[in-house]
């Protein structure tokens, strides 16, 4: 007599073993940032929420023995790829700059970048090192995505291969949009109603959700690796060069001192102007529109900089939505705000 | 603009919907969980059209906002604990939960009053009519005077309220469809054949040899396959799912419908053919007794996941195919409502002699929406006929044993009390009947019987 729900048990039979894994090791499910440029997990301890990150590039350097022990003996995370050390994670970034050099990213617009063939390892890698091995098979954890409206076959594959990955370490993977992530992290005391903007490294995410469902949900193609490019090529810098400035110096709130400055302010306003009049028109086309204010919430790493929120407020004056909007405010972490996101759905989904 | 043109019913669905979402905003914005909050938010948008069935013939809106608040809190009831809630708020849940108890109280018994009033009047306003129907007593009132019974398995009430499945035939059939009279439209482009239906019946001697070909009852089943939330941008996503959750129901024969999160309906084993729902499992219906359903009975499957029944884990779409599928299926077979029951109900482990093996369904099926009589009231035939048992990990999952299981354990207490023997001797012998008869079955099925997934893993 053949039956096919091996699953309806394995809920009941682990769910004792479950608690008491709780109980000993605090661990629970977990949610997972997978940026462009950034990769975040945070994990839930007892009453707090932990989270890491991981940069999400990664530079090639020829291998020698004595190279690789050097890495080694720095913590430098590494491994050997044929005559090459793959070097990943923050690393990359300081290698990069001291050889004058680019680094290389696993992912491109936010999905995992199809013409790098070393996209998946080094994912995998940085990945590996962040998230804990599940202490009971098929522990529930949360991945973000960006939206895909039209990118379909690429967000499948994408989704694809970070659920496989995730499932072999004994998940069952949820993928949830980075947007919504927003949204659940930022706007709990607005009854997860807003709009929850996620500016990131390859895209910018925006999710506007009705107590808790998303209605609207789309990403634009510009993020901060559009301004690191533009900036890097009106200046003659390499990008990551200008990654590292961006994230030190700029202060979007001041007048621009230099060139290098008044180009990073130029493509910050060009990002948020298209962003809000994308924005603008898809509430325009929308059916359903709230009459009430609704509250926008900004992160992503992109969103740090001392001014972007003004800048942002600024922008939408000029361009006012076709709805009323409460306020504007900066995410509490904009780093980690779509990792905790994710770690409340795999919470919910449990 | 586009709001001048809504219709009159669209704009009061709109005005509903508000008062609805006022109502969910306030409670949700006493609740300090958010994974509680989201729980309480994303349940309570489900169960929306249920709710507003029972609260939009009240007139009034401030009413009407009260009843959608106080039906929301009596969901989250549930949930409201130390963690979820502030102590204010606890306090302030628990006066409205009772306030909204008491004028639902006494908005019924207003009610109960003003129908038994007009009774009154009717009755002593015309007396042919009162002795036309104190001449005739209806079934209900024969069945309230009628001396108390010896035990039987179909108490009251479970007795059928509802009426019986409308006629309906086959209009039209294409290469991969069938559209039926009530509306039911069967993709059949998944279809496969199987093992032809051959199975014995029970009745209270043992065997009997006649062996039936035709289904005689419905069970109904949960994929628990992934589900997708069911939004407009996970389309492809709950359409691809569905489409690769039949191929594999497909490959392994396991049911004969599978209801999609649409609401479509796929005929995959075909109806004359046993599908692999439901190994080891027990139900029956007026004396006689089913063993082991993949043969007697047919398997139709929600995708969906049950997720222990505690809120209805399936769609409108779902409930309304389900509807004219159960009818479709209990008229051309003349099955009777008791014998359409849920998988977790029927299903059992025979080594342990215990219910419950499977539990999709022990609890939450939506009987009164699929037009059938509330089989959770009925005495399983598992525990009332062979003495079988639950243990807590039963318990754990559906909290509370459904009625009909509380009722069966009365019967078999009174029927120990009245034999002299202690009830676990009673369960042994009653346990002893089943192996017996199980023996006598197995007509086709290839595995043994005694080799469930539960026994497999070790239970004591």
């Amino acid at each position: 007599m053949e039956e096919r729900k091996d699953h309806l048990w394995k809920v009941a039979l682990d769910a004792e073993e479950r608690i008491e894994d709780l109980v000993k090791t605090a661990t629970s499910p977990v949610g997972v940032d997978v940026g462009t440029s950034k990769i975040v997990v945070a994990l839930r301890r007892t009453k707090d929420v932990d989270t890491s990150a991981q940069i999400n590039a990664f530079i090639p350097v020829p291998y020698s023995r004595f190279t690789e022990s050097t890495l080694t003996q720095n913590a430098i995370a590494h491994y050997r790829e044929d005559d090459d050390l793959i070097v990943y994670g923050t690393a990359a970034e300081r290698f990069a700059n001291l050889f004058n050099a680019e680094t290389r990213r696993p992912m491109a617009d936010g999905m995992v970048n199809p013409k790098e063939k070393l996209a998946m390892p080094v994912l995998e890698a940085i990945l590996g090192g962040l998230v804990p091995k599940p202490r009971t098979q098929g522990e529930i954890m949360a991945f973000s995505v960006p939206a895909g409206e039209d990118r379909e076959a690429a967000l499948t594959y994408h989704e694809a291969m970070l659920r496989q990955y995730f499932e072999s370490l004994g998940y069952t993977a949820r993928p949830i949009n980075e947007g919504v992530a927003v949204i659940f992290s930022e706007l709990e005391d607005h009854n997860f109603t807003g709009i929850g903007i996620s500016c990131g490294g390859g895209m910018t995410n925006v999710t506007l959700a009705h107590l808790s469902i998303p209605f609207i949900m789309f990403a634009i193609p510009k993020a901060g690796d559009y301004i690191d490019h533009s900036v890097g090529m009106v200046v003659n810098e390499h990008a990551t060069r200008v990654k590292i400035v961006k994230e030190e110096n700029l202060d979007l709130s001041r007048p621009p001192r230099d060139k290098f400055d008044r180009a990073l302010h130029i493509y910050y306003q060009d990002l948020v102007e298209t962003l809000v009049e994308t924005l603008r028109q898809r509430i325009v086309k929308s059916e359903r529109k709230s009459e009430r204010p609704m509250p926008i919430v900004l992160s992503g790493g992109t969103s740090r900089p001392r001014g972007f929120k003004d800048l942002f407020e600024k922008t939408l004056n000029t361009r006012p939505l076709p709805m009323p909007i409460s306020e504007v405010r900066l995410a509490r972490d904009p780093l980690t705000a779509t990792a905790r996101g994710a770690l409340i759905a795999a919470m919910y989904e449990r | 603009m586009k709001t001048n043109h809504l219709s009159r019913a669209e704009l009061l669905q709109k005005t509903r919907l508000r008062e609805f979402e006022r109502a969910l905003e306030i409670i949700g914005s006493s609740i300090r969980n958010p994974v509680v909050k989201l729980q309480f938010l994303r349940e309570s948008l489900a169960q929306y059209e249920s709710l507003r069935r029972r609260v939009d013939w009240i007139p009034l809106a401030v009413i009407r906002r009260a009843a959608y608040r106080w039906l929301s809190l009596e969901r989250f009831r549930s949930y409201a604990d130390a963690r979820t809630l502030s102590p204010y708020h606890r306090a302030h849940l628990r006066r409205a939960l009772w306030l909204g108890r008491f004028w639902s109280g006494l908005a019924s018994s207003l009610i109960l009053c003003g129908i038994t009033a007009s009774s009154i009047a009717i009755l002593v306003m015309i007396p042919s009519l009162s002795a036309r129907m104190t001449s005739q007593p209806s079934d209900a009132l024969a069945r309230e005077s009628a001396p108390a019974r010896s035990l039987r398995l179909d108490p009251p009430a479970a007795t059928p309220r509802c009426s019986p499945p409308p006629s309906v035939w086959l209009v039209e059939r294409g290469k991969d469809w069938e559209q039926y009279s009530n509306g039911l439209r069967i993709d059949t482009r998944y279809s496969v054949p199987g093992d032809p239906r051959r199975f014995h019946v029970f009745d209270d001697t043992g065997r009997l040899e006649e062996i039936h070909h035709a289904p005689v009852g419905i069970l109904y089943h949960t994929s628990e396959s992934d589900i997708w939330p069911l939004e407009a941008s996970f389309n492809e996503r709950l359409r691809d799912s569905s489409d690769r959750l039949i191929r594999y129901i497909r490959r392994r024969r396991l049911y004969n419908y599978v209801i999609d999160r649409f609401g479509r309906s796929f005929r995959v084993v075909e109806e004359h053919c046993k599908a692999n729902h439901s190994g080891h499992s027990i139900w029956g219906h007026n004396g006689r007794y089913y063993l082991n359903l993949n043969h007697p009975f047919i398997g139709i499957c929600f995708e969906s996941r049950w997720e222990g029944g505690v809120s209805l884990p399936i769609t409108t779409a779902q409930i309304t195919t389900a509807r004219s599928l159960t009818d479709c299926l209990r008229f051309r077979y003349g099955i009777a409502p008791e014998m359409c029951a849920g998988h977790g109900m029927a299903s059992v482990n025979p080594t342990r002699h215990l219910i419950g093996h499977h539990l999709d369904w022990a609890r939450g099926l939506p009987f009164d929406a699929l037009g059938l009589p509330d089989q959770y009231r009925r005495p399983p035939p598992s525990i009332a006929v062979f003495g079988f048992d639950y243990d807590d990990h039963f318990l754990n999952e559906v909290v509370e044993p459904w009625p009909g299981i509380r009722t069966a354990e009365r019967f078999l207490a009174a029927e120990a009390a009245r034999r002299g023997i202690s009830l676990t001797a009673l369960r042994m012998e009653k346990q002893a009947r089943y192996d017996e008869w199980l023996s006598q079955h197995v007509p086709n099925d290839n595995q043994p019987p005694h080799s469930t997934r539960r026994a497999a893993r070790g239970g004591s």
